[in-house]
């Protein structure tokens, strides 16, 4: 950030640095300027989100093409009226009685049809090609790396299965390979948790990186030069 | 009271202060470390690069501002390989939080590096809530699901959406997204449409991709803010992922010594009070 920045940036960056802060302070102990800025990104978020969805789902794809020609979207009508029934999940209110159960029908058709496509769509596109692509070919003469590559796929596979096979009793064969599962697991849990230990840093590094660049470096720094 | 008693009940603050001080040290004085490319990154700089000129790609912002050191240098590597090979980009986000303006900064931003023109060159469509309806319903018409872009203008005025009605006048979709909605570009819009797909994740998702860059399903994958470093090194265009690179290194060499103190001391300790008996 070399360029002279506007009275407006200058604000956003001072800004951005204090709620940084004074989030990062929290980490000393608890404390109110922690909280004021907890509290600030819960509503700003909440009104942000209420906006958003009013200005680009129920404005533009339902309010502006009824408006437009309600002739020939009168049926958006249909989604926009379970949508309202939403609502209903705010009563009883004065003298409007506990009807909060219409809101299901709603519910009930949004988890209908998601359902719907997620089965078939995790099914076809995540489920079966992998498991297609557990089929791997345990040819020796494939060459060293492949084969065991594919040899370590294959045991983890069956092993980690036979883990989560729970109608028998684990002991003699059945035991061991379950126990080998154990360790695939293992080993993939601390894969896992390497990489989100390494995704928090980047995070602490992203922030800090803003404060020393961008807080101290262009903004705090501009004001002595 | 031993070193490693002491150790053992240190205030945990003074360990934040270390590993503050542990990242802040190398991006004031960034350190020279090498950066090896992982196969998966090659494999997304290769798949880009064999894009035609001038094609057509779908590049998503599906990712909160919370994430944004691992997420915005891959949109940003992407923008910069994009425009240089003369592509038509369309962005649009699943998330409602950040997504339509970070979109907006930084395509905006990328673009007038190379002088590349608002609805000629690029698009953006913004955010639509409902992820599932939004994927599904591209493949039918974007219009459709995206009566206007993000600031309001009715898509059928922009030149560049004139011809591009749903995926199939889509070449490539590149996702940059920090939660699971990589799944779903996956499962519906590549394995239905056939459309080709890579992707840049955070490093907590990234594991769980690995296995769809070795079944094919995605051409590539960069895995948190290390993947990103790679992209940009690849691109030649190194950023902020690989300005922390150094910090990320200090950072994980000061963990691994904090984790084997801590056993180191507690197996001593435990020695110590049990008389030397397991």
């Amino acid at each position: 950030m070399t360029e002279t920045l506007s009275l407006w940036q200058h604000v956003e960056i001072w800004l951005t640095a204090f709620v940084t802060i004074a989030l990062f302070s929290f980490l000393y102990k608890d404390n109110p300027v922690y909280k004021f800025a907890e509290h600030i990104f819960a509503g700003l978020s909440a009104g942000y989100y209420v906006g958003l969805i009013a200005q680009s789902v129920v404005w533009s794809m339902l309010i502006d093409p009824l408006a437009a020609s309600f002739t020939d979207n009168w049926l958006l009508l249909i989604p926009g009226g379970l949508g309202f029934l939403m609502f209903s999940r705010l009563t009883p209110i004065g003298p409007i009685p506990d009807v909060s159960w219409i809101s299901r029908w709603g519910l009930a058709l949004v988890v209908g049809v998601t359902a719907g496509i997620f089965i078939i769509s995790q099914l076809h596109g995540l489920v079966m090609p992998q498991v297609r692509d557990t089929f791997v070919s345990l040819d020796p003469s494939q060459g060293t790396l492949k084969f065991m590559t594919a040899l370590m796929s294959f045991v983890g596979v069956i092993a980690t299965l036979v883990y989560f096979y729970f109608s028998a009793e684990r002991r003699g064969a059945l035991g061991g390979i379950a126990k080998m599962g154990i360790w695939f697991i293992m080993i993939a849990f601390g894969a896992q948790f390497g990489y989100t230990v390494m995704g928090r840093v980047s995070l602490l590094i992203g922030r800090l990186y803003f404060l020393i660049h961008d807080w101290l470096g262009a903004s705090v720094g501009s004001l002595f030069r | 009271m031993s070193i490693w008693q002491k150790l053992a009940s240190l205030d945990r603050r003074w360990i934040y202060s270390l590993m503050a001080l542990t990242v802040i040290i190398p991006l004031v004085f960034p350190p020279k470390l090498p950066i090896q490319i992982t196969v998966e990154a090659q494999k997304l700089f290769d798949a880009v690069n064999a894009l035609p000129d001038s094609s057509t790609v779908m590049l998503t912002f599906d990712y909160y501002a919370s994430a944004l050191p691992e997420t915005e240098p891959a949109s940003r590597g992407a923008l910069h390989q994009l425009f240089r090979k003369n592509c038509k980009i369309v962005t649009m986000t699943t998330i409602p939080l950040g997504g339509p303006s970070i979109a907006e900064r930084v395509t905006r931003d990328v673009a007038k590096e190379y002088g590349k023109e608002y609805g000629v060159d690029f698009v953006n469509l913004g955010y639509k809530a409902n992820y599932v309806a939004v994927l599904q319903g591209m493949g039918s018409s974007i219009e459709m699901i995206y009566p206007t872009d993000n600031m309001g203008t009715p898509v059928a005025d922009l030149p560049l959406m004139r011809n591009i009605k749903n995926y199939a006048d889509i070449d490539f979709i590149f996702v940059v997204a920090d939660n699971a909605i990589v799944d779903y570009w996956v499962s519906i819009v590549n394995a239905q449409y056939g459309k080709p797909i890579v992707a840049s994740v955070t490093a907590v998702s990234a594991p769980k991709y690995y296995p769809l860059v070795a079944s094919g399903q995605m051409l590539g994958l960069l895995g948190g803010m290390r993947g990103v470093a790679e992209y940009e090194m690849l691109i030649k265009t190194p950023g902020t992922a690989t300005r922390g690179m150094g910090a990320q290194s200090l950072a994980h060499f000061m963990l691994i010594a904090m984790v084997l103190l801590g056993n180191i001391g507690f197996l001593l300790t435990r020695r110590a009070s049990t008389g030397g008996r397991p």
